[in-house]
């Protein structure tokens, strides 16, 4: 049995091959921040980091993590990513947001001042149905502020 | 199911049959959906090499990582850049974007067509916006890789574990024998690429959405001294080389994907003034 | 003393009678412009809990023993189940219950759509459900299915009556009429998508069942649960905190409520059943496409004579006709029109209302008529919509409570004028162009509604009422419009919804009702505490009431003198002072409406088809603004959904099987971040003096209505192409570009000879 490490624990890993990190993560390990909207890949809601890179956690097979570190939302939570998304009424029903406050969060630690380009072709894989994307872009580009 | 986690190449060839996973972006969608049915995974990461140096780019290498390299060709690279969403470019790995699976509709839903080993293709007769204009007499399947159109025009070699081939040898028409468009053995591995340095190169792509979408259509050109190759995504079945827009003379669209031509010959004329 | 009346209630233009009860004395609305809260913006106040995942959906609730299920649907369009049999789908690991047609009504043997429900399966985890569902023994008769709207409409298949609609005499009016346009527009399905799929959890307590569920209306789900399991309405307590979107797709409890109800009671356990995104895309409802035929005559100075509509409606196997032709009947001051709307039962999924339903249709059919009327009278669209202003509603031949479409025009006017300018960026293929749309739609919300407030001795209020949040940011307006009447800042007031057992009745998240409705209620009941407080100020400082009031957390009299509010409140100790408030009627022989105007900018690539939108500019008149922080964020979110309609976003069906070939989000297209113009957002913020204690109207769906019209008149604008259809797909635009191409050479043809 291996171990899997989530935002700085380390847990026992005891799932079935086959199961995918989202889905241990919200129903073994109980974070439910990240959330499963479309369990295929192709709408961002389930990211989380793997060593820090913006990780589709719904198609990853939990076996497949090894040792690389886990960083969900519940691990982003002091970021201060997430007051500037609060304060630039970055999210509607905020369902998506944990997916794009964890995609966000890659971005800046790679490139503190990205452009708006930067932004868009960072965030485009994080769909928000409510369309709360200009301020989204907002939040990304003043979250120093 | 069982998931082998080989560390050598050797370790690979002792670990018997079972579906290569990489990044995965591709093929846990698919298993999941059955459209595949296994009982072994193997996990090809620690075997795969993951890089760039120089020419040479290892198949394990993401797409993400090859969007900012600056060591390798321009089309590769925008192609890279266009392809899915930053996720999936951070996961899923070059080796398996070009053989990935197709994108139809039909195939996904589990219509016995024809690259099921049916006997027809329903996207002939059905919704086909998204589909071929060339050689789509047996399956009007699109392919949809972008790096493969960008590479196919870079005139790239791949290495497997077993040989050396093309990216034009690569890929290959289905026929009634064999459905496959990959002319690849089922495990075998691709290791890593060899992408010869055009003079120009780049790549242009047509979708539906500003970004994260699969090419209607795509143009790689890339220009080696007088000599310009081209080629596309989303237009055949496979990657597909043109000598010219005048190739576009030879498509065979279907009633409602004709559009397909005319924004193909807008985009090459485009992609050759860029690369001059 | 509480008052029953009888009033109109008016819900997206159907007017019905009923009682209600009322306070005796009306609250007088607040002056017009910002308030200490109210009109100033807000981050909203249940912002960080959703932002750091904290906040428990429906979909995150995990209780403990809970089943999970999974759902046997109809893999065709138009089947009957000629033979189906559980038993060993009954005995496979981990499941715990099955269902059958013969177990619930809301199960079928004849689907009449891809994805109607068969049967179901509830078992320890979803996989071992969807498992054990493979084991199912079942055997179809598979049917024709009938796809084409118009078809069914010549054959007969109606979802119900058709509608017809005259006023005046249309034959006349095309007799007066100097040019006349006819045109054919269509529009496709769409599918709602909200993230969090529906999805209930249901469990027993005795014989009290508790409903967890993604909800826009736990009142109706409250309603329709009790009367389908013959409850008391009491005995049925629906719960939701959040809720992933719902854009009109969960006004109803669904299927899947009464699946997981029926299994929870069989099993004693509690029992999940979430949707799948497929599931999703192929029941849960859809806009439905719409095929409009319409017809206008004008005078040479643009005057309207005539306006036709024949309106065919994919409505699918249930649902209901979008009112497609609203706009039509009320946007202008027509004398003579004409409408009737099909309503083609077809085999595909049930339509559901999504976000101005109807309107965002007939928009783009009736706002594109009147540009191409505008180009064939070579009068300026703008000036075209502003002589056929209606000054009054002639549906109903009745006064506006209020209306400021001319103000909306006026501040568009800058926009709309930099034409030359924007059309000047042409350059090589590139071609640049504006257009505009006006929209009308409802959005008086109405009552009932009701709410509580609840102050201690520590000077807080809560706010005590079953709504629900749908996203909309509605709690947050509800926060600042008790803080405002109670005079306390922000932070010390606190809003609790999103339970049924937990408050009294509260209006439902749909037809941009919930601040209109909710907000004159928990004004209300906000100052009924607040004037209990000064009661008890006036005894503790000997002052006259009427010199007191609540501001800036102090009790302030106007003769000098002023006391923080929790000095008043502390005397309370455990005592609490207990507000309670009703949402008043609506202004009887009025039409309470919203209106505004939208300009799009965009530039199209005459060459690849590719059509860029580089700006939308919103003006709208909802009344009375409550947040303009999360004001512009709906604005934005609807100009949004609105361009993916314009655009990327249309359910394909197989043309012979009726399958649903994108259910998943690679195929079906909605919008990312990457294609969003800049939205400037701009609201008349003139509260409505007819309307209710606050003046507000609601503002979740006209935002959504003219942006399609607004693109495709840009689009004409820059390019002289017509297109006539949605999605502005590639093909779309090349045929329209094609097409206009050839018309020119038709012009140019005669002067040629």
């Amino acid at each position: 049995m291996s171990d899997l490490i989530v935002n700085g624990q380390r847990y026992a890993l005891d799932a079935q091959v086959g199961r995918s990190l989202a889905s241990v993560l919200r129903e073994d390990i109980g974070l439910i921040g990240t959330k499963i909207a479309c369990n295929e890949g192709h709408c961002g809601a389930c990211t989380v980091l793997l060593d820090g890179v913006p990780t589709l956690s719904c198609i990853t097979l939990v076996h497949t993590v090894g040792e690389r570190e886990v960083t969900t939302i519940e691990g982003l939570r002091d970021h201060p990513l997430v007051e500037s998304f609060v304060r630039a009424d970055a999210l509607q029903c905020g369902f998506c947001t944990p997916g794009q406050i964890v995609s966000a969060s890659a971005l800046v630690e790679a490139n503190p001042h990205p452009s708006r380009e930067e932004v868009r072709h960072a965030m485009a894989g994080n769909i928000c149905r409510c369309g709360a994307y200009p301020k989204i872009e907002e939040a990304v580009l003043t979250w120093q502020d | 199911m069982k998931l082998l986690q080989p560390s050598s190449l050797e370790e690979l060839d002792a670990a018997g049959p079972g579906l290569l996973l990489a990044g995965g972006t591709d093929v846990v969608p698919i298993l999941r959906n059955k459209l595949i049915d296994v009982d072994t995974l193997v996990d090809i990461r620690a075997v795969v090499p993951r890089g760039v140096d120089g020419t040479r780019i290892g198949a394990g290498t993401t797409l993400a990582e090859l969007e900012v390299d600056p060591q390798i060709p321009a089309a590769l690279r925008e192609a890279c850049a266009s392809a899915a969403s930053p996720q999936l470019r951070a996961m899923g790995t070059i080796g398996g974007n070009l053989r990935q699976a197709t994108r139809c509709w039909y195939w996904r839903m589990h219509y016995p067509c024809f690259l099921h080993g049916g006997d027809r293709c329903y996207a002939q007769t059905g919704v086909h916006r998204e589909h071929s204009v060339f050689a789509n007499d047996r399956t009007a399947s699109a392919h949809p890789s972008d790096p493969a159109a960008a590479l196919l025009a870079l005139n790239a070699r791949v290495r497997t574990n077993r040989r050396e081939l093309s990216i034009s040898e690569l890929y290959r028409l289905p026929t009634n024998d064999n459905r496959d468009v990959v002319a690849l053995d089922y495990d075998e591995v691709i290791l890593d690429l060899e992408v010869p340095t055009p003079e120009a190169s780049t790549y242009l792509k047509a979708m539906d959405r500003q970004k994260y979408a699969f090419a209607l259509v795509g143009v790689a050109a890339a220009r080696f001294g007088t000599d310009v190759r081209l080629g596309l995504s989303g237009v055949a079945p496979i990657p597909w080389a043109l000598d010219s827009a005048a190739g576009l003379d030879d498509a065979t669209p279907l009633p409602d994907n004709a559009y397909k031509i005319q924004i193909a010959r807008a985009l090459i004329e485009r992609a050759l003034e860029a690369v001059g | 003393m509480a008052r029953l009346i009888r009033t109109e209630k008016e819900v997206e233009g159907n007017y019905t009678e009923q009682w209600i009860v009322v306070d005796e004395d009306p609250v007088a609305q607040w002056p017009s412009g910002p308030l200490e809260i109210v009109g100033r913006p807000l981050a909203r106040v249940d912002g960080a809990e959703r932002a750091r995942g904290e906040a428990v959906y429906t979909a995150d609730l995990q209780l403990p023993g809970m089943l999970h299920v999974a759902v046997l649907r109809s893999p065709h369009a138009h089947a009957r189940v000629t033979q189906l049999d559980l038993a060993r789908a009954s005995e496979a690991p981990g499941v715990r219950a099955v269902l059958t047609p013969d177990d619930l009504d809301v199960l079928t043997r004849e689907p009449g759509y891809p994805g109607a429900a068969i049967a179901a399966v509830a078992a320890d985890t979803y996989d071992l459900a969807a498992e054990a569902l493979e084991l199912a023994d079942i055997e179809w008769e598979v049917l024709q299915p009938l796809l084409d709207p118009d078809e069914a409409v010549q054959q007969g298949s109606l979802i119900d009556e058709p509608e017809r609609y005259d006023r005046g005499n249309v034959e006349q009016g095309f007799a007066e009429a100097d040019v006349v346009v006819e045109t054919e527009y269509r529009t496709q399905t769409v599918l709602h998508n909200s993230m969090e799929t529906h999805q209930s959890v249901c469990q027993w307590e005795g014989d009290l069942l508790n409903v967890y569920t993604s909800t826009q209306y736990i009142w109706g789900v409250r309603a329709e649960t009790a009367a389908k399991l013959g409850l008391p309405e009491d005995k049925v307590r629906v719960v939701c905190h959040y809720m992933g979107g719902g854009f009109g797709a969960k006004n109803h409890p669904g299927e899947y409520t009464f699946i997981a109800a029926e299994l929870a009671k069989r099993t004693g356990r509690p029992v999940r059943c979430a949707l799948t995104r497929r599931e999703e895309n192929l029941t849960t409802g859809n806009r439905h496409a719409t095929i409009q035929r319409l017809k206008v005559g004008a005078k040479a100075d643009g005057t309207l004579t005539a306006l036709v509509g024949d309106f065919v409606m994919a409505v699918g196997w249930r649902g209901f006709k979008s009112w497609t032709a609203g706009p039509m009947k009320m946007l202008y001051h027509c004398p003579n029109v004409s409408t009737v709307e099909y309503g083609a039962k077809v085999n595909t999924g049930p339509n559901a209302a999504f976000r101005a339903p109807g309107f965002v249709e007939g928009t783009f059919g009736l706002e594109c008529l009147l540009d191409e009327l505008a180009a064939k009278l070579e009068i300026d669209p703008l000036e075209l919509r502003r002589r056929n202003h209606s000054d009054s509603d002639l549906v109903d031949d009745r006064p506006y409570s209020s209306k400021n479409l001319i103000e909306c025009y006026r501040r568009a006017e800058p926009h709309w004028e930099k034409r030359d300018e924007v059309r000047a960026r042409s350059n090589g293929p590139w071609k640049h162009g504006i257009g505009m749309a006006s929209q009308i739609w409802f959005g008086a919300g109405g009552p009932p509604s009701y709410a509580w407030v609840r102050v201690g001795s520590d000077g807080r209020a809560l706010v005590v009422t079953a709504m629900q949040d749908i996203g909309t940011g509605t709690k947050t307006a509800m926060a600042q419009i008790a803080a405002e009447e109670l005079g306390l800042p922000v932070d010390r007031v606190q809003v609790s919804i999103g339970d049924s057992a937990r408050g009294p009745y509260a209006a439902i998240s749909a037809g941009s009702s919930t601040t209109p409705s909710m907000g004159p209620a928990v004004r209300a009941a906000a100052h009924d505490a607040a004037r209990q407080i000064i009661e008890i100020a006036a005894q503790r400082y000997h002052k006259e009431e009427r010199v007191l009031s609540l501001k800036g957390g102090n009790v302030v009299s106007a003769d000098g003198g002023s006391w923080p509010i929790e000095e008043v409140t502390g005397l309370l100790d455990d005592a609490q002072i207990l507000g309670k408030g009703a949402r008043g009627p609506n202004p009887t022989g009025m039409r309470v409406l919203t209106f505004g105007v939208q300009v799009a900018e965009v530039a199209v690539d005459v060459e690849t088809g590719e059509v860029r939108v580089d700006k939308i500019v919103a003006v709208h008149d909802v009344g009375r603004v409550i947040n303009p922080l999360g004001a512009s964020s709906q604005v934005e979110g609807g100009v949004i959904q609105g361009l993916g309609h314009t655009f990327s976003e249309d359910r394909l069906l197989d043309p012979n099987t009726g399958a649903v070939l994108n259910q998943t989000l690679d195929a079906y297209k909605m919008p990312t971040i990457a294609d969003v113009p800049e939205i400037v957002t701009d609201l008349i913020d003139v509260p409505d003096e007819h309307l209710t204690n606050l003046g507000s109207k609601g503002l979740g769906e006209p935002p959504i209505i003219p942006t399609s019209a607004a693109v495709a008149n840009a689009i004409r604008d820059a390019t002289g192409a017509d297109v006539r259809s949605l999605p502005i797909s590639r093909e779309e635009m090349l045929r329209a570009l094609a097409e206009a191409k050839e018309k020119e050479k038709t012009r140019e043809a005669p002067t040629a000879v």
